[in-house]
């Protein structure tokens, strides 16, 4: 399963969910022209599960779906427990398990990528729910349903890394300010999307 | 004891905290605060414990809270600040999302209360208040109970400019 195939699945059933993604993922989502209720946890990596969290336990009628990086998730590996402690129901953590970090540009080795299991440590933080796949199908015929049922879910998705590009010919470029902006500009959007719904 | 009149009762700063309509109490539990913790630990009226494991997540989780209409509050003592700076890089500034923190200055000596904490002789205490000026991130001492109505002026001034802001507890609360 490539990154585009999940995200354009999660992405086809999440309804009005609000979408917090980043890194990998949250490329993937404006590719596929992700709109809002959505949120970037960008420039920063680790963030988005518990700024899914507060968004969950302030609106507990509202789905919220994190889309996790594996590279992201280890850096707040701790960030499991403090939403298991709260069992928010309406939580739904997906997890791009691709094994590598700047995915897509020099694919750099995630540490423990071959070994470590998201939906074992999950679990034993007290999530409801875990579920693994690798099958796109298997995925999308799932998906539905996962959506429907209790959380805090873990979903992990294991993920056939993109083809990396930097190179001699093809280096860095800079940055546009959008990278470092548009946190606050959709953390603005989303609120006031959450106040009228 | 002459150090006493620094401990600020942990009724006041609840009661603080009711008047500016704190709803959530967000944490890493802090040494100097432990009496306001366990006020709020056996339960408050309309303010909701948030424990994490770690500052970054206590940020983050705050900011989730406050993009969704809530008013919370994060509880952490200084070590928690060096530990999340980077996350208050990216919310509180960047993405400018109003954070109120409560910051227990752990370590400082008794000695030291209602001086001048850049004369702590403790690391973790005396550049705190620096390694905020750097961030551009505004605080203010708690030092004596007359400094509680610093609290109204916090969270003011986070909610009017959109930026993080310190309350820095210099003593063990009280626990009357």
């Amino acid at each position: 399963m490539k990154i585009l195939n999940a995200c354009e699945i999660i992405g086809r059933v999440r309804g009005d969910a609000v979408l917090i993604a980043t890194m990998g993922s949250m490329v993937a989502f404006d590719k596929l022209g992700a709109q809002q209720p959505r949120l970037s946890s960008v420039p920063l990596m680790g963030g988005a599960p518990s700024l899914g969290l507060g968004i969950a336990l302030a609106k507990p009628k509202c789905k919220v779906v994190v889309v996790d990086g594996d590279a992201s998730l280890l850096l707040q590996l701790g960030g499991l427990v403090t939403v298991a402690a709260q069992q928010p129901r309406n939580f739904f953590h997906f997890v791009i398990h691709n094994g590598t970090q700047f995915t897509g540009l020099s694919n750099l080795p995630v540490p423990g990528a071959q070994r470590v299991d998201f939906a074992g440590l999950a679990q034993a933080a007290g999530y409801a729910k875990v579920l693994k796949f690798s099958d796109q199908q298997i995925f999308e015929n799932a998906i539905e349903d996962i959506l429907a049922d209790t959380g805090p879910i873990m979903i992990e998705l294991m993920i056939e890394p993109d083809e990396p590009t930097f190179t001699s010919l093809n280096p860095q470029k800079d940055w546009t300010d959008l990278q470092f902006t548009r946190m606050g500009d959709e953390s603005r959007r989303l609120a006031g999307w959450l106040q009228s719904n | 004891m002459e150090e006493a009149r620094f401990n600020i009762p942990a009724s006041g700063y609840l009661e603080a905290l009711q008047r500016n309509k704190v709803d959530y109490f967000v944490t890493v539990p802090d040494w100097v605060q432990l009496a306001l913790h366990t006020r709020i630990e056996q339960g408050v009226e309309g303010i909701k414990l948030i424990p994490c494991c770690n500052e970054d997540q206590a940020v983050c989780v705050s900011a989730g809270l406050r993009i969704a209409g809530k008013n919370p509050i994060v509880v952490v003592q200084n070590q928690g600040i060096y530990g999340c700076i980077n996350s208050i890089r990216g919310v509180g500034l960047d993405a400018s999302l109003p954070i109120v923190f409560m910051v227990g200055q752990f370590g400082r000596e008794f000695a030291n209360f209602g001086k001048n904490p850049a004369l702590s002789r403790r690391n973790t205490v005396r550049y705190l208040e620096p390694v905020l000026d750097a961030m551009s991130v505004r605080f203010w001492r708690l030092e004596e109970e007359t400094d509680l109505r610093n609290i109204d002026d916090a969270f003011n001034y986070s909610l009017d400019t959109k930026r993080p802001v310190a309350l820095l507890v210099g003593a063990p609360t009280g626990w009357n």
